[in-house]
């Protein structure tokens, strides 16, 4: 068991990995896949419950003494340090000695000898700066070798692979497993699971949910344990009729992320983006709001075609955007509630040229009341708050703007659920009073219960589009995850 | 045979030493007083000084941290030797007491580095005040004259060896020594992967906050025993003494291509960089260009060192970041 804060973040958390084989670790987003993997890495350790390696107690909590005991992590986007040769950062940290020096030229052929045992050509004294992510796990992979580590954990590493650096990691992970490793494969592409895993666990909720053989597990009985759980009334969505056509998005797109991408979305509406993760929701939105440049197609907003990789013409023409990573991208972490609130509406809060400081903490006190964000201080800083407040002072920044077509990226990644069913309540109602809503999310449930429409995309293209009515779990992951061809 | 060239040009420290070469070469033929013996002493005894500081610096600038007190630190050092030598202290006294002042500061740097996490830039800002302000309440008026510098210090100051200055020859063997420290033992490597990517040197198991500390100790070690080459430089010492030379040495190392980013670098760059300074300042002097300007040129020189380092890596091909079957 392991929780946060008293948020439970695994409860019920099993896996058991045979040496030889390769075992897909699969669940939706929030399933605790990430947290088990990092209670592995010893990142993070269980606050109850064991971890049995090779038949002795595997001593949780350092990251250093997981290496020793023989478990190596590569997570999606590696950390090299870009500076040094990839022989040394195969061996950062514990290079061969001879006597007190560093061996170099033991250090260098051991890592090609690694690399050649992989199948790739990588010369061991260049950097690591500029290399592709492909070849930068084949270094962490090496590293994991030079461990020799007995359980390899790969967390989604397709994800940015292109299909032949995906073939040529499937057969890396076969080479591993046919000597003896345990290999981990978290994917979320059903179709590389069973090209690749003997043996497949499911989690949900923190918990294990099923086990087995991939080839006893059929695709509708895995899609079935991943999603599991009924979708409830829990967030009170608004029926609302749609009105005009607010956004129209025509055959947008941009090289190498996402193309033919055409969809509208009417006042009134909320149409969830949904997708894996790296699918290109979150490129197509940027595009759309203008923060980076769309190659074709065109945006129309109210009837007004905006430029491409223009943002300040979109937030004038009424659009605003909440990104994904609030903390990097939404707010201004050490300045106060009130700055933070009203930093977009700025100039309707000038006189003069002055800013007038009363106004500026109006609105922030209107739209705290409105979001019924929970602040000790208006002036405190943001970074005093929690996720979830934190969350609403980035909804009010940009509810202040009164944009016509507001797009939400992941609005409740990492808070609470008391604070989830808030954003959703308060989204639900914009739009009864007219507010086109786009909305990107990761978790199934949020999509289900918010949506008036689920578009739904898989590898930068649009491949679904399903009504309220008709948007049924099976039916989004499948198109999401490629298993039944559609459209 | 050309690929060995390119190689060789792919050293950080190659094109900076070339293009020291070059300025010494059309130096040469415009006035050519600049290539006599007292050409080649006036550079290495000028810049002996900066020098050893810029070797000091890199082990911290390799970090992604600074240290801006070593100018401070090499004052006070150099005071409190010729202070203690003149009151009748013995040699290895004053040169320990330098030592101990040098690692002081360093530890104090570095507890506040490694330790409290507060940036290096601010700590190391704070304390060049503080270190010179408690330097200049103690010296007062002050002055060391060159009959309380220790004899041996000035004798290092005042002769040559092979034709090249003692104090030179100091800063040689430093670079040389602390060269080797940095390529061949593992707590030193551990401050380039530090450097070029803080967060994950945790993750691999380096001490992250213990070498930090290590490096700012380093640092000041060398500073405050430099206070003897700096005293041995000039023969005498006061309150201002290495006022303003911690700018000197983060210029010395950056053109020497240490990159002030982290996790690249070597002493060799740094002294290379350092002579290179010096060489341009006294060859602009040579051929007749004002003082000022040639501060200018200093500054260009820094600016076209951090433009190539980012056009250079700026180069590299960027990372495909997803896929498309389409």
């Amino acid at each position: 068991m392991k929780s946060f804060g008293g948020v439970k973040a695994l409860q019920g958390a099993s896996l058991v990995l045979n040496a030889g084989e390769i075992h897909a670790l699969m669940g939706e987003n929030g399933a605790g896949k990430s947290t088990l993997l990092k209670t592995l890495a010893g990142v993070h350790k269980a606050d109850s419950g064991k971890i049995t390696l090779q038949g002795s107690d595997f001593v949780q909590g350092s990251t250093k003494l997981a290496r020793e005991q023989g478990i190596a992590v590569i997570y999606q986007e590696p950390s090299l340090f870009p500076d040094l040769s990839l022989a040394e950062n195969v061996f950062v940290g514990r290079q061969p000695r001879k006597g007190s020096r560093i061996d170099w030229t033991l250090m260098e052929t051991e890592s090609e000898k690694l690399f050649k045992q992989l199948g790739v050509s990588l010369s061991p004294n260049t950097r690591a700066r500029g290399l592709s992510i492909a070849d930068q796990q084949i270094v962490e992979i090496a590293k994991a070798l030079s461990i020799n580590a007995k359980v390899i954990v790969m967390d989604e590493p397709t994800a940015a692979l292109s299909s032949k650096e995906v073939e040529r990691l499937f057969t890396v992970a076969r080479n591993l497993r046919d000597n003896g490793c345990a290999v981990v494969f978290v994917s979320h592409r059903l179709d590389e699971v069973y090209a690749l895993c003997d043996r497949i666990t499911v989690m949900r909720d923190g918990a294990t949910v099923g086990s087995g053989l991939t080839k006893e597990l059929t695709e509708p009985a895995l899609i079935k344990l991943m999603v599991g759980r009924e979708i409830s009334e829990l967030f009170p969505k608004i029926e609302v009729k749609p009105g005009e056509v607010v956004l129209s998005v025509q055959n947008l797109g941009r090289e190498g992320q996402f193309k033919d991408i055409t969809f509208n979305v009417r006042a009134g509406e909320i149409v969830a983006l949904s997708g894996l993760v790296g699918a290109g929701r979150s490129e197509v939105v940027r595009a759309i709001f203008g923060i980076d440049k769309f190659d074709e197609g065109e945006v129309v907003l109210n009837g007004t075609r905006l430029p491409s990789g223009n943002s300040a013409v979109a937030m004038k023409a009424g659009m605003a955007l909440v990104p994904e990573d609030r903390r990097l991208q939404g707010l201004f972490m050490s300045a106060s509630i009130a700055k933070n609130s009203a930093i977009t509406v700025l100039n309707r809060l000038t006189r003069g040229g002055l800013l007038r400081a009363a106004s500026e903490i109006r609105t922030a006190e209107t739209w705290g009341k409105t979001l019924q964000l929970k602040y000790a201080d208006i002036h405190d800083s943001v970074d005093r708050l929690s996720g979830g407040n934190q969350q609403k002072v980035v909804l009010a920044k940009w509810l202040a703007t009164e944009p016509k077509l507001l797009i939400v990226d992941e609005p409740t990644r990492g808070i609470d659920v008391g604070t989830k069913a808030e954003v959703h309540r308060l989204l639900s109602q914009e739009a009864a009073r007219g507010m086109a809503i786009i909305m990107v999310s990761s978790e199934l449930p949020e999509v289900l219960g918010m949506a008036d429409r689920v578009l739904v995309m898989r590898e930068g293209l649009l491949v679904g589009e399903y009504s309220r009515d008709k948007a049924t779990p099976e039916a989004v992951i499948s198109t999401a995850t490629g298993s039944i061809k559609t459209l | 045979m050309i690929s060995g060239i390119q190689k060789l040009l792919k050293v950080r420290e190659v094109p900076v030493f070339l293009a020291l070469v070059l300025v010494i070469l059309i130096t040469g033929f415009a006035n050519p007083r600049f290539f006599s013996i007292s050409g080649v002493q006036d550079i290495t005894l000028g810049v002996a000084v900066i020098a050893i500081l810029a070797v000091a610096q890199t082990f911290v600038i390799v970090m992604r941290h600074i240290d801006l007190s070593v100018g401070s630190t090499i004052g006070f050092s150099a005071f409190l030797i010729g202070y203690q030598s003149s009151h009748g202290a013995p040699l290895w006294w004053c040169l320990l007491s330098g030592l101990l002042l040098g690692v002081g500061v360093g530890a104090l740097n570095g507890f506040l580095v490694a330790y409290l996490q507060l940036p290096s830039l601010v700590v190391t800002l704070s304390s060049l005040y503080l270190v010179r302000g408690t330097f200049n309440e103690i010296a007062g008026g002050t002055t060391i004259t060159n009959t309380d510098v220790p004899k041996f210090i000035s004798f290092l100051g005042r002769n040559y060896l092979l034709g090249i200055p003692y104090l030179f020859w100091i800063a040689f063997v430093l670079m040389i020594a602390a060269g080797l420290v940095m390529r061949h033992l593992g707590w030193a490597r551990d401050l380039y992967a530090i450097g070029s990517n803080p967060a994950a040197s945790g993750l691999v198991g380096i001490p992250v906050a213990r070498r930090t500390f290590t490096a700012f100790v380093i640092t000041g070690a060398i500073a405050g025993l430099a206070g003897a080459v700096l005293l041995a430089r000039f023969n005498t010492a006061a309150a201002n003494s290495g006022t303003g030379l911690e700018l000197n040495v983060v210029a010395a190392c950056v053109v020497g291509g240490v990159a002030i980013a982290g996790g690249l670098g070597t002493p060799y760059g740094a002294v290379i960089g350092a002579v290179l300074l010096q060489a341009i300042t006294l060859a602009l002097g040579a051929l007749g260009v004002p003082q000022f300007w040639q501060q200018a040129v200093n500054g260009i020189l820094l600016i076209s060192a951090i433009s190539l380092d980012r056009y250079l890596s700026s180069r590299v091909k960027p990372t495909q970041i997803m896929r498309i079957n389409a």
